[in-house]
């Protein structure tokens, strides 16, 4: 099969964890947080896709996440499409299970408080006292990023094994 | 590994010319990049919010026999209640039609109402919103104010083809004029959403609150929408003032915190207010579709 439209086959794939994801916003609304698994979700793919089809992976999360919310337009796309950049010429990074665990923390905090950032910037009122709020919210990205990443890694995987994308080299 | 290195390279440098491109791109390409987006997810939202009915179908369904009998017996007892109620009303709406025929005043039908099921909620410290699942098709536009019985939820701030996102009371986009509860002469208070910043539930601010009000005993006073700005029909309830009023550091006037007067975390169903006529509040939103 050709593998062309692998990144976009996938991202279908990985859908149903985005909608859960907004589902546990959905539950946890009343808190004010928002559980953001869009960097999560770039950790496998970026193990087994080729460079730009990553890319195209995360443009696409990305884009999914601030289409409904009031965030500079690019700005979560664009911080997931930089982090596929670097993880996907970097794949030894990814080699283990620990390792890919730290790069789902990493990862996703660091989307997490771009896009907090960047709601931040646009937002019409002035900031007060919102650091608690703000490490609240990175310890959840940070934490939904251990719990999330297995079985989210899992689906993805089984769904590029059956579209053909080859396996991860055991040596980078 | 050389090959990758260049090849890395390359990325970021095609990464660093399209943000350049993507920054001086027209805002319309991005509007349109992001309504796509946004309708690529609205089945899967309908399709959520139509589970969670099915849900809630299959609950109520599995009750008891006894369980539904009381249950009907308290609905006819709340029946019997509002029937009296009406009664009541229905001599007030009489000496309204009266007193509108001795003054010759003609009401305007200005909102058109459109009854929605909430899809999701969402919150954040910089949002608080619900998608709710009807949209342009069904003629709801930007602006529309959006109540539940006769409490303000919130206003619509973009309207996809099936869905529409609404900015609650407490969303700090939020903001419009308010009166107070006990202050008889009637002077003009604001409300706007605050950014929220502990786990508790979010509130709104109500501020220019005039030095000398002094809020109803015994009750958190209401505070209802005034009607000016052409947004919100007047005497809608906002919610309850939080506790007492306290001096801002001005000190021309005082500030409260707001209660919005429903669980907006909690509502399934809302009706969106839709303007018969363009008013002032929705030409405003038109040059704002950036949420």
């Amino acid at each position: 099969m050709n593998t062309g439209w692998a990144w976009l086959i996938l991202a279908i794939a990985t859908y149903p964890w985005l909608l859960g994801a907004d589902l546990a916003s959905d539950v946890f609304a009343s808190w004010s947080l928002t559980i953001f698994i869009s960097g999560v979700c770039l950790i496998a793919p970026s193990r087994r896709l080729r460079r730009w089809q990553s890319v195209l992976f995360a443009a696409f999360l990305g884009f999914l996440f601030e289409a409904r919310r009031p965030i500079p337009d690019g700005t979560v796309a664009l911080a997931l499409v930089a982090a596929a950049i670097f993880l996907s010429s970097n794949r030894q990074l990814l080699r283990n299970t620990p390792r890919m665990l730290w790069a789902a923390v990493i990862v996703n905090v660091l989307a997490c408080l771009c896009w907090y950032v960047g709601a931040a910037f646009v937002a019409p009122v002035a900031a007060s006292e919102l650091a608690g709020q703000l490490t609240l919210q990175l310890m959840v990205a940070a934490i939904v990023g251990v719990v999330v990443l297995l079985p989210v890694a899992l689906t993805q995987n089984a769904a590029m094994d059956r579209l053909g994308v080859p396996p991860a080299s055991e040596t980078p | 590994m050389d090959q990758n290195r260049q090849g890395a390279r390359a990325s970021y440098v095609a990464l660093a010319i399209f943000v350049a491109l993507w920054v001086l791109m027209p805002a319309a390409i991005r509007r349109l990049n992001r309504e796509a987006f946004a309708e690529f997810q609205a089945p899967a939202l309908h399709l959520l919010g139509k589970s969670r009915d099915m849900a809630t179908f299959w609950e109520k369904k599995s009750r008891s026999t006894e369980e539904m009998a009381a249950a009907g017996r308290d609905l006819a007892r709340i029946n019997a209640a509002l029937e009296i109620k009406l009664n009541a009303m229905d001599d007030v709406r009489r000496e309204n039609i009266r007193l509108r025929e001795i003054t010759r005043y003609v009401v305007p039908a200005e909102y058109l109402s459109v009854v929605a099921r909430v899809a999701t909620r969402d919150s954040s410290s910089w949002w608080q919103r619900i998608v709710i699942r009807k949209g342009r098709n069904d003629g709801i536009r930007p602006g529309a104010p959006v109540v539940f019985g006769n409490n303000v939820v919130g206003r619509v701030t973009a309207v996809h083809l099936t869905t529409s996102e609404v900015d609650l009371v407490t969303s700090p986009g939020f903001r419009c004029t308010a009166y107070l509860e006990g202050d008889d002469q009637n002077r003009i208070a604001l409300v706007n959403g605050v950014a929220s910043n502990s786990l508790g539930t979010a509130k709104a601010r109500v501020s220019v609150i005039p030095h000398d009000y002094t809020p109803p005993a015994g009750q958190p006073a209401r505070v209802f929408t005034t009607g000016m700005g052409g947004v919100f029909p007047s005497r809608l309830l906002l919610g309850y003032l939080d506790g007492g009023t306290y001096s801002t550091q001005v000190g021309n006037f005082k500030e409260s915190l707001l209660i919005p007067s429903r669980d907006l975390y909690n509502l399934q169903e809302v009706s969106v207010l839709v303007p018969l006529h363009q008013n002032p509040g929705e030409a405003l939103m038109q040059g704002d579709q950036f949420q």
